[in-house]
């Protein structure tokens, strides 16, 4: 193929030029940013390593850091299995099934800084329907985002609320690639319908899962709007992840390097555990290359 | 695929109950931007029908929206969506079918600064941004909001997923029969993925139609104000207009629906399933 | 391969039609404005008087209150020629001004200063220097829903600054009018925002800054200023007369203006803010203080600053100066009912919008007892932990221990001032 040796690049290069100009140049200078301290008065300087020695040491840092983890080691597969089953409930027809997925995916056109205020409204401790629910029924209001034990949770629940349906739709389209007809040679094979899903749907879906993984992963890292509007960080830290660092960082303390050094390690946390989602989710046949 | 009735009424439950927990707030919501603004919240203690009934229902919340700067606000949402949409699945799905149907040089370094390119918090490159924008001279205008959203590393990504999951003798088949690669991405390739475009359609748009942050910085002036802005202009540090609030949120969640309701016909098992044995 | 490069061309074409949607901007001089989200009709007109008479566009952005310090934290720190002039929370002024993004405005305002009433001035200064102009103030009364007094057979807080409410006569008031049943509570602050609420330590004796405007330790966590926090956390946790999680004013509001909460100690914006609701009769008397101590009341509003970068600096200057002016200003107080900065304004409403009882009080205290917030370059970071120490008290965290949590990290983050 030797004619199309520049084809894969023309077909690339549309989508890199805009990529390059408009995410990996800012990228870049973020990145370089983080090696920066500004004075007051704005004057650049070289600060190597400076901003993160700083976080190093920084107590805050790590307690966020923690936060993070925790917060994505509970969420990433947990919107994946959601919208996994839900995928698998809304694939195959019966009647109607265009308005359940309709309201499923409802959530997905409220963005995420209204989907935070709507929520403060609907769990307020005084005036929230969901509180005045609870009392009602006789289990009685509860704090959500107001009590450090139940912050973090309510937060994944409302990221799930918004994101469940959306990864959903990935998952289901997934879900119609497969051939039919490898579907009915197992069953004709005698197989049983968990046998089918474990052993053809699973592994056939490696791909879709991937992205649907992956994507979430990068969107959850810097998950950020709701803690700020919800919890700022509290009630005491318990919600402070390091995207509401970077934030207050760039933001409220007028630290661009510090807030770029936060960034930078998050891009660096995130393409490592990428780089393991993708390893864990690869075909076995690809595993050699 | 005969499911038996118990199954099916299994499904219909489960559906029923997770419909409801996600539309709950939804239609409570909806049902509030019904009520005049004074009777909007109830303390909790008077939980009841009321909490989601409205004793008078009035269109006034809405009727403020629609002589306000809401319309404009659509229009301007749906300019810059729809736009983004069609420049954003052709270039990206190009791209897509480059990593998934070529080995060239430098790919999986090509590939990995797609992954990388949306990694990195906005916020943290908002700045070098809004400097290139303003250099360019495109604040306050239509490309400040679409152009450096067309090129997308997550719709890449996407097709990139879908396109290797189509076999490759798929298209050196082809090949051999003279095709040139455009003519396979656009006759084999893409019309194998109507659920991808349907998907990706769906992404592009709706990072356009929620987003926010962005508009604000580079097109602020009131000729570009987007939909999340006219949302978020009723809240105020001295008061809220809830009702113009859930109004206008209930007008965008519905309005942003639209795309799925006409993308939903391409959920269905594709060429695919059929044309490989 | 000819396709590939006709499609490559068709991709350059498009990208070329986008370019071409941008708006040509060939009008003479046009000045950039950030200004509040506030309702349209409450900003244009005093643009379009300016434009009338000086023949300058003013293109202002109506930005939500958040979106408004977020955007211009990106502009200015992009250190370019824009914004020409901007809108500035006046406890903001020494932050801007410390990282050079003000003009200052003492040669514009020479000889003007004494038209202004001089809290307000106060706000917009930092290091002596005049930064930004003052286009209002504030203050905080204190509502009470008249129907729920006299339901309670309880007699109404005297709207006389002389015979003012203290905080220790107010608590058993609140007690009485508090109804667990019907979620009906005595009394709240209207949210958690330090403007508001210092002025709680201020009244027991508190300094809420040292006096270098830079170190919190010993103040921030000083023993006033943990008593007085103290006080406030048993409101909400041990005589429950206040609903805990009110941080926000629109959710106090709500329960104000629905009758489920008695009393509540607002800003000025309510006397309008509250007319949505139709069944509500309220009344009004100054801001209760702690016997042992002084009345003190917040103070302060928004200001104008020109952006020192600014290509159109003529302009610019020309539009603040009529901003100023008195025409200009009882303008923007027939749009938006900020307390007046210029003098004038109020003598010539004395006789006809002052004389309600609400207003009288206000001039009151913006002469005897408005205490504006600390003048410091760190003001972001004093607000932003101790806003949410606040709400950590009001919700029930140990005081002492979250009041010197967030002293540390105001110091900490006070370095880089020093």
């Amino acid at each position: 193929m030797i004619s199309s040796r520049w084809t894969p690049y023309l077909f690339l290069a549309p989508a890199l030029a805009g990529l390059l100009v408009f995410k990996l140049v800012p990228i870049a200078v973020a990145v370089g940013g983080s090696l920066t301290g500004m004075s007051l008065m704005g004057d650049l300087r070289f600060a190597g390593l400076e901003n993160f020695e700083y976080l190093f040491t920084d107590p805050e840092f790590w307690s966020s850091l923690k936060i993070t983890l925790l917060f994505n080691l509970i969420i990433n597969p947990l919107q994946l299995a959601v919208a996994f089953a839900l995928a698998l409930l809304v694939f195959q027809p019966m009647p109607g099934l265009w308005f359940f997925r309709t309201l499923l995916v409802l959530p997905m056109a409220v963005s995420t800084g209204i989907s935070a205020v709507l929520f403060g409204l609907f769990l307020d401790g005084n005036l929230g329907p969901l509180n005045g629910f609870l009392e009602w029924i006789g289990i009685g209001a509860q704090p959500f985002h107001r009590s450090q034990e139940q912050a973090l949770a309510t937060l994944i629940g409302i990221a799930t609320w918004k994101g469940a349906g959306y990864w959903m739709l990935f998952l289901l389209a997934g879900l119609y690639s497969i051939p039919a007809s490898v579907h009915e040679a197992a069953r004709i094979d005698g197989a049983s319908a968990w046998q089918r899903f474990r052993y053809v749907t699973l592994p056939m879906m490696r791909k879709p899962m991937a992205f649907v993984l992956v994507a979430d992963t990068a969107i959850n890292f810097l998950f950020f709007a709701p803690v700020y509007i919800l919890t700022s960080g509290g009630p005491s830290g318990a919600t402070s992840v390091l995207m509401f660092q970077a934030y207050r960082a760039a933001f409220t303390f007028s630290d661009i390097g510090r807030s770029l050094a936060i960034s930078t390690i998050l891009l660096a946390i995130l393409v490592v555990i990428v780089v393991l989602e993708f390893r864990l989710l690869r075909a076995p046949e690809e595993e050699r290359s | 695929m005969t499911a038996s009735p118990h199954a099916l009424m299994l499904r219909y439950g489960l559906l029923s109950v997770l419909a409801f927990i996600v539309v709950c707030p939804l239609a409570w919501l909806a049902l509030a931007s019904l009520r005049p603004q004074a009777e909007i919240f109830q303390p909790i203690s008077e939980f009841g029908w009321n909490t989601f009934i409205p004793s008078v229902l009035t269109l006034d919340n809405y009727r403020t929206l629609w002589e306000g700067d809401f319309p404009l606000a659509v229009k301007n949402s749906t300019i810059v969506a729809l736009t983004t949409v069609v420049f954003g699945v052709t270039v990206n799905a190009l791209a897509g079918f480059a990593f998934a149907a070529f080995d060239f040089r430098g790919k999986n370094l090509l590939f990995l600064l797609v992954i990388a390119s949306f990694m990195m918090p906005f916020e943290a490159i908002v700045l070098p941004l809004y400097v290139m924008i303003r250099a360019f001279g495109w604040t306050n205008s239509y490309q400040a909001l679409i152009v450096p959203e067309i090129a997308n590393g997550m719709v890449i990504f996407l097709f990139r997923q879908f396109f290797a999951s189509i076999p490759r003798d798929f298209y050196e088949a082809a090949r051999v029969d003279g095709a040139s690669w455009l003519y396979i991405f656009v006759r084999i390739a893409a019309p194998l993925s109507w659920p991808t475009v349907a998907t990706s359609s769906l992404m592009l748009f709706l990072a356009q139609w929620d987003s926010f942050f962005w508009p604000i910085v580079a097109a602020s002036a009131p000729d570009y104000a987007v939909i999340q802005v006219a949302i978020a202009r009723n809240i105020n540090f001295e008061q809220n207009d809830w009702g113009g609030l859930f109004a206008s949120t209930n007008l965008a969640i519905l309005l942003g629906t639209i795309p799925f309701l006409l993308m939903q016909r391409f959920y269905v098992r594709s060429l695919i399933s059929s044309g490989i044995k | 391969m000819h396709i590939g490069r006709r499609q490559f061309m068709a991709g350059l074409a498009g990208t070329a039609f986008i370019g071409s949607l941008g708006r040509l901007n060939a009008q003479s001089v046009s000045l950039s404005v950030p200004w509040m989200g506030w309702p349209e009709e409450q900003v244009r007109p005093l643009m379009a008087a300016f434009e009338n008479e000086s023949g300058v566009a003013i293109a202002e952005e109506r930005l939500p209150i958040v979106e408004l310090f977020k955007t211009l934290e990106v502009r200015l720190q992009a250190r370019n020629e824009t914004p020409d002039v901007y809108l500035v929370d006046g406890p903001l002024t020494a932050s801007y001004a410390a990282r050079g993004h003000l003009l200052d405005l003492g040669e514009l305002m020479a000889g003007e200063r004494d038209r202004f009433v001089p809290t307000t001035l106060v706000q917009g200064t930092y290091n002596d220097t005049l930064y930004a102009m003052p286009l209002g103030t504030s203050s905080q009364l204190l509502f009470y829903n008249k129907k729920l007094f006299a339901e309670a057979g309880l007699p109404e807080p005297s709207a006389d600054p002389a015979a003012r409410m203290t905080w220790e006569d107010l608590v058993p008031l609140a007690r009485d009018l508090t109804r667990p049943d019907s979620s009906q509570f005595g009394f709240a602050f209207e949210n958690i925002n330090p403007y508001q609420l210092l002025a709680v330590p201020q009244s027991w004796g508190a300094e809420v800054i040292g006096p270098d405007g830079l170190t919190a330790a010993g103040y921030v966590d000083g023993e006033a200023m943990v008593e007085a926090m103290s006080w406030y956390q048993a409101l909400f946790q041990t005589h429950k007369v206040g609903p805990v999680g009110t941080f926000q004013t629109g959710v106090t509001q709500e329960m104000f203006g629905s009758g489920k909460l008695a009393m509540m100690v607002g800003g000025t914006w309510n006397l309008v803010g509250l007319n949505k609701f139709q069944d509500l009769d309220f009344g009004v008397a100054p801001h209760p203080y702690f016997a042992k101590g002084k009345p003190v009341t917040p103070t302060g509003s928004w200001h104008v600053g020109i952006n020192p970068r600014t290509a159109h600096m003529d302009e610019a200057t020309a539009f603040v100066k009529w901003l100023s002016t008195r025409d200009a200003m009882d303008l923007w107080f027939e749009l938006r009912q900020y307390p007046p900065a210029l003098k004038q304004i109020w003598e010539e409403r004395a006789d006809t919008t002052f004389v309600d009882p609400a207003w009288a009080i206000v001039r009151h205290e913006l002469a005897e007892t408005a205490t504006p917030r600390p003048a410091t370059p760190g003001y972001r970071e004093y607000e932003e932990f101790l806003r949410t120490a606040m709400q950590d008290i009001q919700t029930g965290a140990d005081v002492r221990d979250t009041l010197a949590r967030a002293a540390q990290n105001i110091d900490r983050e006070m370095r880089k001032y020093r």
